[in-house]
């Protein structure tokens, strides 16, 4: 009964947010159809032909969406990786040891605040406008969000834990990576998820200054050729991959953090 | 205690002495074995005179360092605060009013996971690459993170504190002000660090993909010029602007939010 109502529930919910899409979608072919804004903006039909259009056709003289979408993808992996690794060692061991966080705290304060964008032209200086340049700015925008999370999770580790650990005979090695790690994860994973709108967000921004394929190209490029088409296409290709990817993340953290979903 | 206060100040010292020795290996790689070009990485010294000059100079990009600081700061804080002022309402009114959340809903959901970095093109064809683009972009960034927060901690308020604040009477208004406002502020604070962080992240993009003043433009003309020495200044102007900001912050919430911890 109960599950039956819930379901019930779902599918109103589910109809409600429909029928406030289509009046989005209404709403939006009104305006470009009957005002003069219609001059600039494109209508819902014409971005969503073009949105199918793009899938099998080059954008420009290159690749098609989803090759550009690949491409962004790659480099936002590889900078996100390389940062959950540094982050993630950095953020444990300056938790952890009080050396380590004295000798490397002062120097993160002052890149801390520095937003991953603002790295761009100066990574262009240091590296060119290849692909070490962008993930090294996606790298940036990561690590700092990482680094955050995982420090204040390794400080609060419960010390009655470990005491409690220790009396039953835990060796170090084992009490870090029965009781340390494992407390740690729900903190890591929200840097994680932080960190990687933030990479997302990054390798938008690097794309856009400079480079010659990827998501951030196709707005940049729109504009260019003032395609403004092209710049929805952009925008919304952009929008759901962000949301594909904060999914995939929150489902792994639900495989990884069972014990909390649990507690909930 | 004693040995507890020794171990600190010993750690306190140790912290000093690595960034002493941060800044002298800069300085050694830079000015002294010159292991990399000054136009890459400049000496820790030039960083400084060139920080000295931006403060009254207005070469090479038109404008002294303050200059541009006023810029940014005055498109940051119409963004900021025109989202926080229809946002926050917004979030309460949605969190509150279960009528309001379901119409509003779509929309939000529709608009929330666009990055306000991809609206910069769009924004500059609507309204220029003067303060209003730059502005609106802003808006964006910081209308989203306080609806969230604001909706959901005004979802987490506690149904026991609803329900005796009902069973003595209060209106549903009352209510409202009494019970779920003070007792969302946190989450509603949080949600302003969150917008203030991607707000300025999102300005400095704005800036370095079209504007005539800013910290962003600045770095992104020093860059043009190979001017890295001015690059590093900007950068750590962005910083501490933030650590100036992080710290308003948290004096406004401690003034404001009261218990709870």
């Amino acid at each position: 009964m109960n599950m039956k109502k819930r379901i019930t529930e779902g599918i109103k919910n589910l109809c409600l947010s429909l029928v406030g899409f289509a009046v989005i979608l209404l709403l939006w072919a009104f305006i470009v159809q009957y005002t003069d804004a219609g001059l600039l903006i494109p209508s819902p039909l014409g971005v969503a032909q073009r949105l199918i259009y793009v899938i099998t056709h080059p954008i420009g003289k290159s690749y098609t969406l989803p090759m550009h979408l690949v491409i962004s993808l790659r480099r936002v992996m590889t900078g996100y990786c390389l940062s959950i690794v540094a982050g993630v060692l950095l953020g444990v061991s300056m938790g952890r040891l009080e050396m380590i966080q004295a000798i490397f705290r002062p120097i993160f304060e002052i890149i801390r605040p520095i937003p991953g964008v603002a790295w761009i032209p100066m990574a262009i200086v240091w590296f060119g406008i290849g692909e070490t340049a962008k993930v090294f700015i996606i790298f940036m925008g990561g690590f700092v969000n990482i680094v955050v999370n995982t420090f204040a999770g390794a400080q609060r580790v419960d010390e009655d834990l470990m005491n409690c650990a220790r009396m039953l005979g835990a060796n170090e090695r084992q009490v870090f990576f029965r009781i340390v790690i494992p407390f740690c994860v729900p903190y890591i994973f929200s840097g994680l998820q932080v960190g990687l709108s933030t990479c997302w967000m990054a390798v938008l921004a690097a794309e856009m200054v400079a480079a010659k394929e990827g998501v951030g190209w196709i707005i940049t490029a729109g504009q260019d050729i003032a395609d403004m088409t092209q710049i929805f296409v952009g925008i919304i290709a952009i929008a759901v991959t962000g949301l594909a990817l904060a999914a995939i993340l929150r489902l792994a953290e639900q495989i990884l953090c069972r014990w909390r979903v649990r507690g909930k | 205690m004693n040995t507890y206060l020794k171990r600190k100040i010993k750690l306190k010292i140790i912290s000093l002495i690595s960034l002493c020795v941060f800044i002298l290996l800069w300085y050694l790689a830079t000015a002294i074995l010159e292991l990399v070009p000054s136009y890459s990485l400049p000496s820790p010294v030039k960083i400084l005179n060139t920080f000295i000059e931006k403060l009254t100079i207005k070469s090479p990009e038109g404008a002294t360092l303050p200059q541009h600081i006023w810029a940014s700061a005055k498109v940051a804080a119409y963004g900021f605060l025109l989202g926080a002022v229809f946002g926050l309402p917004l979030g309460i009114l949605m969190g509150w009013n279960t009528k309001v959340d379901k119409i509003i809903r779509p929309v939000f959901d529709f608009l929330k996971p666009i990055p306000p970095i991809a609206l910069i093109p769009v924004m500059i064809v609507f309204f220029g690459i003067g303060t209003k683009s730059k502005a609106v972009v802003v808006f964006f960034s910081t209308i989203i993170p306080c609806i969230v927060n604001a909706y959901s901690g005004i979802k987490q308020t506690s149904q026991i504190h609803l329900w005796v604040s009902q069973t003595f009477g209060a209106s549903r208004l009352q209510q409202l002000f009494t019970v779920a406002l003070p007792s969302s502020l946190p989450m509603i604070f949080a949600g302003l660090r969150v917008a203030v962080g991607s707000s300025w992240m999102a300005l400095v993009a704005a800036e370095l993909l079209g504007a005539t003043r800013g910290i962003g433009y600045m770095i992104s003309t020093a860059r043009n010029l190979l001017r890295s020495d001015i690059i590093i200044v900007g950068l750590l102007t962005l910083g501490v602007i933030g650590i100036f900001i992080t710290l308003i912050f948290d004096l406004l919430e401690k003034l404001i939010v009261r218990g709870g911890k």
